[in-house]
């Protein structure tokens, strides 16, 4: 399994000093993520599942333990570009078409104008959004902008895409369509995604595996496999299996028997 | 399924009514609105104008009814209403259309003109000159911030001595090294335009939010692909907030700067001129000043311009 793991996380502790206090953000956490799993971390606020995201892509460092993406250190494996990441908000850039906004990791990275735009051409493609190159983002939706912001994390074929919280800002109908168009696009990319989210039933439906974490200090609790079968639709959601599931992952994150927790 | 749906439908579902046709619409009845809107604020500029000369005169008239002084008491009116103090509205502007010189055929107005393009000229090296120095500094302060923290007392230093006791030296040390008198104008223009420029753009450079910045980051972004591509283009709405003041305030430079110069050119000199004959002739002081005025609005209007062609696209304006 260690062989095959695309992103493999040894022992990583990380403290925030502030003031004269010290607080244990993550302690000794153990991961390994597959070339192309769908993982979601999930867990309560607070235990850290953003700030292991964040380690992940070198957006902050680790106190302590070691990371490896594609075999690389995540510093290395960020100037190659070799993940594209998704944050909460969109944060597409105002003065940017949406075209220019998708091409910019690969303006980035010094590809020719040409080939960026056909690029983005095809990303769009891929997100549906190709009637839309021309406009700017504040004449999209908040759902839209957030198809805009997954194009622009794959422009420059990553082959991981980290995700924190991409539809937490969403309403519940976005929220789910948008879920199905992921799985879409996660299968037609073939990418490993990492994905954080506090949402039980999102974990659910879009994961092959969860590893769920506890707070205070953030270590992982379980890591659960989502045997559910892909292509996952509406319909999955409806479904005894699914249930089943999300039942089992809460009993894991609250530590409560099923029939209490459903309720 | 959501693996089939077309981009129409789901385009339409969370776009909600403003879908991409019924998106045309709006644009263009915001347009006519824009329209109407300008007429307005034209409308109220006129207004604006037209009270404020109704004022003075209302003022003239009523101050010539009693004599300056309020009826039944010894009050006197703040500011005497004879001709000599405050002449008549269509004195000031028949001024302008009156020979500025006796035996040269040359209008006031026209005369004036001359004179205010040569100031305006002088103020726009200088807003040039000025904020280009006031970007550099500001991209150097956002990137060397121990510098920032050295300097900026100093600018802000340079920016409260007075202007009086800096202009006299800019034009010795402008005249000792040989360069015509316009150049220290200009200089001087120069040093009240950096300010506002570095003080603004350093906001603007500053003012990305946290994702759009770690966003960069995670596609490698270098430093100067970050500044280029993120922070400048952020930047600009802020910068020409910073112009605006600058534009203005080279203006002033370049006024005060010519009263300290022996250029005998520009407004500054003409308003000076003007100020020494006052008694023969006050309504041509008058008429420098409000030249003198309408140039700057002119002038800081013509960026306003600018910045609503470079800022067209945004939303929040």
């Amino acid at each position: 399994m260690s062989e095959a793991a695309i992103i493999s996380v040894r022992g990583v502790t990380k403290q925030f000093t502030g003031g004269n206090r010290t607080v244990t953000a993550l302690e000794d956490i153990d991961l390994s993520i597959r070339r192309g799993e769908f993982v979601s971390l999930l867990g309560p606020s607070g235990c850290g599942k953003s700030t292991l995201l964040r380690i992940l892509a070198d957006l902050t460092e680790p106190t302590d333990g070691t990371v490896s993406l594609n075999g690389k250190t995540p510093g290395a494996a960020r100037t190659d570009r070799d993940y594209g990441m998704v944050f909460q908000q969109a944060g597409l850039f105002e003065w940017r078409t949406v075209q220019r906004n998708v091409e910019l990791p690969l303006q980035v990275a010094g590809v020719d104008k040409q080939t960026r735009r056909a690029k983005a051409h095809e990303m769009l493609d891929l997100v549906r959004l190709s009637d839309f190159a021309r406009h700017f983002p504040w004449q999209l939706s908040g759902g839209m902008q957030q198809r805009v912001a997954i194009a622009r994390a794959l422009s420059a074929d990553p082959e991981i895409l980290f995700m924190d919280e991409p539809l937490g800002a969403l309403d519940e109908m976005n929220r789910e369509r948008l879920q199905g168009e992921l799985l879409r696009i996660w299968s037609d990319t073939r990418t490993t995604v990492v994905f954080v989210t506090h949402s039980i039933s999102e974990a659910v439906f879009l994961s092959s595996r969860i590893v769920v974490m506890s707070a205070r200090p953030g270590r992982i609790a379980a890591s659960i496999d989502v045997d559910l079968p892909y292509p996952r639709t509406a319909a999955t959601r409806t479904t005894d299996a699914f249930f089943a599931k999300v039942t089992e992952v809460r009993t894991v994150l609250h530590g409560v028997p099923a029939e209490q927790a459903a309720r | 399924m959501t693996a089939t749906r077309t981009a129409t439908t789901s385009v339409a579902a969370e776009g909600g009514p403003a879908g991409q046709a019924d998106r045309a619409t709006p644009r263009r009845s915001e347009r006519l609105s824009a329209t109407r809107k300008r007429v307005h604020n034209a409308a109220g500029a006129a207004l604006v104008v037209a009270v404020l000369a109704g004022l003075w005169e209302g003022y003239k008239a009523l101050g010539r009814a009693v004599d300056d002084v309020v009826p039944g008491t010894k009050i006197a009116f703040p500011v005497a209403t004879d001709d000599l103090s405050m002449p008549h509205v269509w004195s000031i502007l028949g001024a302008l259309v009156e020979p500025a010189r006796r035996g040269d055929p040359m209008l006031l107005g026209s005369y004036l003109l001359g004179e205010t393009g040569v100031t305006l000229r002088e103020s726009f090296y200088g807003l040039v000159a000025g904020s280009s120095l006031g970007l550099l500094l500001a991209v150097l302060f956002l990137h060397v911030v121990p510098l920032s923290k050295g300097l900026m007392p100093w600018l802000v230093a340079s920016q409260t001595v007075p202007l009086v006791a800096i202009a006299p030296m800019i034009v010795i040390w402008g005249g000792k090294a040989g360069a015509p008198p316009w150049v220290a104008v200009t200089g001087i223009a120069a040093y009240l335009a950096f300010f506002p420029v570095t003080i603004n753009t350093l906001r603007g450079l500053k003012s990305p939010p946290k994702v759009q910045l770690e966003f960069m980051r995670s596609v490698g972004a270098g430093r100067w692909q970050v500044l280029g591509w993120l922070r400048i283009p952020a930047a600009l709405p802020f910068v020409f907030a910073g112009l605006r003041l600058a534009a203005t305030a080279s203006v002033v430079g370049a006024i005060v700067g010519e009263l300290s110069a022996g250029t005998g050119r520009g407004i500054g000199r003409a308003i000076l001129t003007f100020a020494y004959y006052y008694s023969n002739g006050p309504e041509k002081l008058y008429a420098a000043v409000l030249v003198a005025a309408a140039a700057g609005i002119v002038f800081v209007q013509s960026l306003a311009l600018i910045e609503r062609v470079a800022l067209r696209h945004r939303h929040t304006r």
